[in-house]
């Protein structure tokens, strides 16, 4: 072991805390009017559906019909444009090919007392209806929509695909273009109003229910039934062009295979019990702990602390490496679990000091071996717990996450995704707080209560658990 | 996974409790909690709440008086099928609430569910029907998490025990896995009887109390196994019940110290909870304070004495 000095205690503690003052408060800074958030703090915290409300809901293709990958994008695709469309831009979807399912996630709007649930939801799994139209004209109805009013050219079922592709302009230099292929009766429609068109400046515009979504001028006449949309394209923008257009011509309607709805109230008052009893719990351990392991107790306080704070850090997406995620109540009840383990792993230790002090071994080596000795306990315990959680996220996690693409392929591959976020949410609090457990209540209370016994008045074999000397 | 220190002797501590001498009490202990466990299936029955027995349940907030008779036909009217009604008031949004839950099979698609919410809007026009909550699964899916979860849990168990089996091959790895894992399911088992016994809906809290189970038990027999596996080492030559009952006595006083944070903790939750009137909160905290006081027990009595009988008649085979 390295030499731990009278200085190490000071260092660690003001560390914790610094660490623990930025994860809870966060970093800001106000320029004027606004506020740059450098580090984000517990106010920032994502709230998961069942604290905040919202709705989760799952949508397959109505009846038995078996879309295809690209069938099940497009209509991803569409409900991701109606979400937008509707100002649900907080929203999560999630698609699963092998069950045909997607699943979409967004909070409630709060202070939209008049949002109603049911009808957006109702609206996003109806068949998109694609148009093709001359000029971008538009008007707004009474009811504030906008309704598209150029003359209609091609419907959805005109167009037989629609295809992204990497291909060679005219001179030779690759871009992603968007491509078209139509029916007969579509053909004979575009040749028509591209002939009439070419060379304007008039564009054809399409849109997707009362959404423009692209609006390309037109070069030439076009006939034979091949198009394609070139322009300011990339991979990601050309894919999601064609996903809309496909989605015009879907056979399918997408119906609700489970839908719930969680209002606001009930989530936050539960929230706030659950903050409650966590505080009268955490004061209940903190006096226990001192009373029971005296200088070691108060050291295992300033790390459960950071084990907190450490918690909170990664569920805002403190560290920068990864991503926060949302809070649920499970995910509450992982960290509890994982304050527990800490609580536990500090407890062993301190039995472990009071034992081989008893044995009559000088302080020091009564602690070097305590420690060491306590750890095997501690570690099997925990990688147990690691071993759990990571089973969790996997088989709960979304279907494009790391662990979930090696457990869904092989334990899990008879079921299809469900991005069970209340599950997953478990799994992803126990496994950080299992490895803030490691950081702070071994590693960190370690470094403390070493550098702690090297002052005089912190010798006396009693703070320890020892008898009195 | 202690390595040669100062000090290598055992030092055992002054009076050392006899565990393994409670094979009687321990087996009536389990006999019992299966019995409850039976009986509360049978006198209380299961009930499985609609996340994974599917149907759907919707709750309207309502202003002034409803008549929860006229609801319910008026309701059965527009979906051809039984219902059933319940009212009541709610504590944190302040007002009354309705609930009406659907029996049948099917769920009820997000069409059908404006088309009800529409046409009892315009039948109860100055209750002012708001939707506070609504759930709908369809029963396949609903079957599905079911079984999903199960097999999760299943597979973890299954990990654990080989990574039992690799880290305590000194104490015999395979038979300690295994007894452990019964220690759990014993946990397990209290949990899921005690949700029967206070008439708790099994819906996704239960999950999350069997899942802070699974972690905690294993936590907790893995401590003991550790205290075992390193007196192995000091006391070569004690017989296995020896050993168990030394590493038992040592790790008493931090499994009892351990297990009043814990459960202490859940006993505040619970408190809390309850004074607050949160109720839906009860049903996670409560089956999984039960699950920690088992979770003692069983660490201290199932799994180590389970495990020194099974090694017993192995000997005695051979």
């Amino acid at each position: 072991m390295k030499k731990t000095g009278k200085s190490t205690f000071f260092i660690v503690t003001i560390l914790i805390l610094l660490f623990t003052i930025t994860s809870v408060l966060g970093v800001d800074k106000l320029y004027a009017d606004r506020t740059d958030t450098y580090v984000k703090g517990v106010d920032d915290i994502r709230l998961g559906i069942d604290i905040k409300g919202g709705v989760d809901v799952t949508f397959a293709p109505a009846g038995d019909y078996d879309a295809n990958t690209d069938q099940l994008d497009a209509a991803t695709a569409i409900i991701k444009t109606r979400l937008t469309s509707l100002g649900i831009t907080d929203n999560e979807v999630y698609s699963d090919e092998k069950s045909d399912r997607i699943i979409v996630r967004f909070p409630w709007q709060v202070g939209e007392s008049d949002f109603n649930p049911e009808a957006a939801v109702k609206e996003l799994g109806e068949m998109a209806e694609l148009t093709f139209r001359k000029g971008t004209d538009s008007d707004t109805d009474e009811d504030g929509n906008i309704i598209p009013t150029g003359e209609l050219v091609l419907k959805g079922d005109d167009v037989a695909s629609a295809q992204a592709q990497y291909i060679p302009d005219e001179n030779g230099e690759y871009e992603y273009v968007v491509a078209l292929e139509l029916n007969s009766e579509g053909s004979s429609k575009f040749a028509e109003a591209t002939g009439e068109l070419a060379g304007s400046s008039t564009p054809i515009s399409i849109w997707m229910d009362n959404t423009m979504i692209s609006a390309p001028t037109v070069k030439n006449t076009i006939t034979g039934g091949r198009a394609t949309i070139s322009g300011s394209f990339d991979q990601d923008s050309a894919k999601r062009l064609a996903d809309q257009i496909n989605s015009g011509a879907l056979p399918f309607k997408m119906e609700t295979k489970s839908f719930k709805t969680i209002s606001p109230t009930m989530g936050e008052g539960s929230l706030d019990a659950i903050l409650l009893a966590a505080a009268i719990a955490f004061v209940f351990i903190a006096i226990y702990m001192m009373i029971l392991y005296r200088l070691p107790g108060f050291v295992a306080v300033i790390a459960l602390i950071g084990q907190i704070a450490g918690s909170l850090a990664a569920i805002t997406g403190w560290f920068s490496f990864m991503n926060g995620s949302t809070l649920t109540i499970p995910g509450i009840a992982g960290i509890i679990l994982a304050v527990g383990m800490g609580v536990d792993a500090n407890i062993i230790t301190g039995e472990r000091i009071k034992e081989e002090i008893k044995t009559g071994k000088s302080l020091d080596a009564a602690i070097k071996i305590a420690y060491k000795r306590a750890f095997s306990a501690i570690l099997d315990g925990n990688i147990t717990n690691v071993i759990i959680a990571v089973i969790l996220m996997g088989a709960f996690g979304v279907p494009d996450s790391f662990f979930s693409k090696i457990l869904n392929k092989t334990i899990f591959f008879a079921f299809g995704a469900t991005a069970e976020g209340v599950v997953y949410s478990f799994g992803f609090t126990l496994l950080v707080g299992v490895v803030c457990n490691f950081i702070f209540g071994v590693f960190a209370s370690r470094l403390m209560v070493t550098s702690l016994s090297k002052f005089k008045c912190f010798r006396n074999r009693k703070l320890y658990g020892g008898d009195e000397k | 996974m202690s390595k040669k220190t100062t000090q290598n002797t055992a030092t055992l501590p002054e009076k050392v409790y006899n565990f393994c001498s409670k094979k009687k009490m321990i087996l009536g202990v389990l006999i019992a909690v299966f019995v409850i466990f039976i009986a509360g299936i049978v006198i209380r029955g299961v009930h499985l709440a609609i996340e994974f027995k599917g149907g759907t349940l919707i709750t309207y907030s309502y202003q002034g008086e409803l008549d929860s008779n006229d609801v319910k036909s008026t309701v059965e009217g527009i979906i051809n099928d039984s219902v059933l009604i319940r009212t009541g008031e709610n504590l944190d949004a302040g007002g009354k609430q309705i609930t009406i839950s659907f029996t049948s099979e099917e769920g009820l698609t997000a069409d059908r569910q404006v088309e009800l919410t529409n046409a009892l809007n315009e039948k109860y026009a100055e209750n002012e029907l708001e939707i506070y909550d609504s759930n709908d699964v369809s029963p396949s899916s609903g079957r599905e998490m079911l079984l999903k979860c199960f097999i999760a849990v299943l597979f973890a168990a299954f990990v654990v025990i080989i990574y039992i089996a690799i880290r305590f091959t000194n104490i015999g790895g395979w038979s300690a896995g295994v007894c452990s894992v019964f220690a759990l399911c014993f946990d397990i088992l209290v949990a899921l009887t005690a949700t029967i016994e206070f008439g708790f809906e099994f819906n996704s809290n239960i999950v999350a109390v069997v899942l802070t189970i699974l972690g905690y038990s294993i936590n907790n027999t893995i401590v003991i196994y550790d205290r075992i596996r390193e007196n192995r080492k000091l006391m070569p030559k004690a017989s296995l019940n020896e050993l168990i009952n030394v590493s038992c006595t040592q790790s008493l006083t931090r499994s009892i110290r351990t297990s009043i944070t814990t459960i202490g903790t859940m006993l505040i939750v619970t408190i809390v909870v309850f004074v607050k009137g949160y109720d839906s909160l009860l049903s996670f905290s409560v089956p999984l304070m039960f699950g920690l006081i088992s979770g003692t027990f069983s660490s201290l009595f199932v799994a180590p004495v389970t495990w020194s009988w099974w090694k017993g008649k192995q000997k005695a085979k051979k």
